[in-house]
């Protein structure tokens, strides 16, 4: 288990980007939510080891840890071959098993770029598929994705949510930031929100909502790609969805524009983990 | 740690980053030695004086190779900024080995003087102690201790201009005393002296940029 205590962060003089986070990360998918400038990179990064905190302190990290930045860097030099055999090196790697796993690694995620050139001709999406691969090369008990998703096409968006789920039932633990509503949709995972840098409080344990519909079978495909909904199951002509609260009202005023009849809405107490 | 340092030099490398520095160092060389150059001992102050400001251009460029993200990345890959900040030392030194070598070498090739294994080795040991000094200034200079590249060569060579006067002082002024004063009986005690506090200093840039890789 990883604790956050009274975590603050401040760059140079300006304002405080976190103020005094408290967290507990438990093995899992933990998708910190928030918007555009709330302090979610920077909480990745401190977890990660990449910046220290002003204050409080961060215990309990597991080793190795795997990163995913924001903006992976489009300029690299080196060939994706070369570039994850290094950091395979560094981590320590056996040569054959780096190499299996790399080559695992970006058969699943559909990488389709030219491995042996350098890795500044790779598209945007392929060059997300090389910075996915090297954080999961060495069986991380840390991953720590900022906005994994970006740039991913929906094939290899799907299989990165099942590289995450077999890397959390191996025990790891998963620090997400993910606008794109991909994260909050894996079986399990639990929601903090931060806003201005502070943590909202109740976020996390309430954070789902289960919604009974009649006549919205029809909808079901529709239903399923609204944000935030974690899972939408049809019987009949009934559609039983569960999503997550902040995104509730908004799949309600949906559903009854489509005609369907709402029977029922209950908070999931606790449900999130 | 050799894993780490490999992947540093092969990224450097591509980036063709280094080449000017070598280019540089061995021009100096080249001007300094293809005249007659007088003493041999008291001729490798002139390429000694050259390889402090030329390792730490070297150390800086080791530095900065990589792109901040991507440093990030390798430094979480690498198990923490400590690691890396030894990994980025290790290659900057290897430079500055490599500088001092072909800085010890270069007038038994190239002048037509005949310079005996004393004499190499106290050009080797002179150049080493002046090119640590710089790799330790280099380091002190650039990311993630000074973040802008403009910056960083202004303190670089400030602290080059400001340190050169230090008559005697070791590591560098020390050394190029010995050399102009061919004083070749008290060499050893200056070189490892001066080799010492280089090495020192090299330790001390090291740990600064530790610390500060974290803060940034």
């Amino acid at each position: 288990m990883i604790t956050v205590e009274r975590v603050s962060k401040r760059y140079g003089r300006g304002a405080p980007v976190l103020s005094e986070v408290d967290l507990t990360l438990e093995p899992g998918v933990t998708v910190i939510t928030g918007g555009n400038g709330s302090g979610k990179s920077t909480l990745l990064r401190i977890v990660s080891g990449t910046t220290a905190p002003t204050s409080g302190r961060v215990g309990g990290v597991p080793k190795p840890v795997g990163y995913v930045p924001e903006r992976f860097p489009a300029g690299m030099r080196l060939s994706t071959d070369d570039y994850l055999r290094h950091m395979a090196a560094i981590r320590r790697l056996p040569t054959d098993v780096a190499r299996a796993r790399a080559a695992e690694l970006l058969a699943r995620l559909a990488f389709h770029g030219e491995s042996t050139a350098p890795m500044a001709t790779l598209s945007k999406g392929n060059t997300q598929k090389v910075a996915i691969a090297q954080a999961l090369l060495a069986e991380p008990a840390l991953l720590v994705l900022d906005e994994p998703w970006s740039g991913l096409d929906d094939a290899a968006a799907v299989v990165l949510g099942e590289l995450l789920g077999e890397a959390v039932d191996g025990g790891a633990v998963a620090l997400v930031t993910d606008h794109l509503g991909h994260a909050r949709r894996l079986p399990g995972a639990c929601l903090v929100q931060l806003r201005a840098g502070v943590l909202q409080p109740g976020a996390a344990p309430n954070s789902l909502v289960s919604i009974e519909l009649d006549r919205a079978a029809d909808h079901l495909d529709l239903l399923r790609a609204m944000p935030g909904v974690v899972r939408a199951t049809a019987a009949g002509t009934r559609v039983s969805a569960v999503a997550a609260r902040e995104h509730s009202d908004g799949l309600l005023a949906e559903a009854l524009r489509l005609g369907c009849s709402v029977r029922g809405v209950r908070l999931q107490s606790g449900a999130a983990r | 740690m050799t894993a780490l340092v490999r992947y540093l030099l092969a990224d450097l490398v591509r980036s063709q980053r280094y080449l000017p520095v070598v280019i540089a160092f061995l021009a100096v060389l080249g001007v300094l030695y293809s005249g007659d150059p007088g003493d041999p001992v008291s001729a490798y102050a002139g390429s000694c004086v050259m390889v402090y400001p030329i390792a730490a251009w070297f150390a800086v460029v080791v530095a900065t190779a990589e792109d901040p993200v991507q440093r990030t990345v390798t430094a979480v890959t690498a198990g923490g900024w400590g690691r890396l900040q030894v990994g980025v030392a290790g290659l900057a030194t290897l430079g500055a080995v490599t500088l001092s070598v072909l800085g010890a070498v270069a007038p038994v090739l190239i002048s037509g003087h005949p310079y005996g294994p004393v004499e190499v080795a106290i050009g080797l040991g002179a150049h080493l102690s002046c090119s640590f000094t710089g790799t330790a200034v280099g380091l002190l200079v650039s990311r993630p201790v000074i973040n802008r590249i403009g910056w960083t060569a202004v303190a670089a060579m400030g602290i080059v201009v400001i340190t050169f006067p230090l008559k005697r002082m070791p590591p560098v002024g020390a050394v190029l005393g010995l050399l102009s004063d061919r004083d070749v009986g008290h060499a050893l005690p200056v070189l490892a002296g001066s080799g010492a506090l280089a090495a020192v200093l090299l330790v001390v840039a090291t740990a600064v940029s530790r610390f500060a890789a974290r803060r940034s």
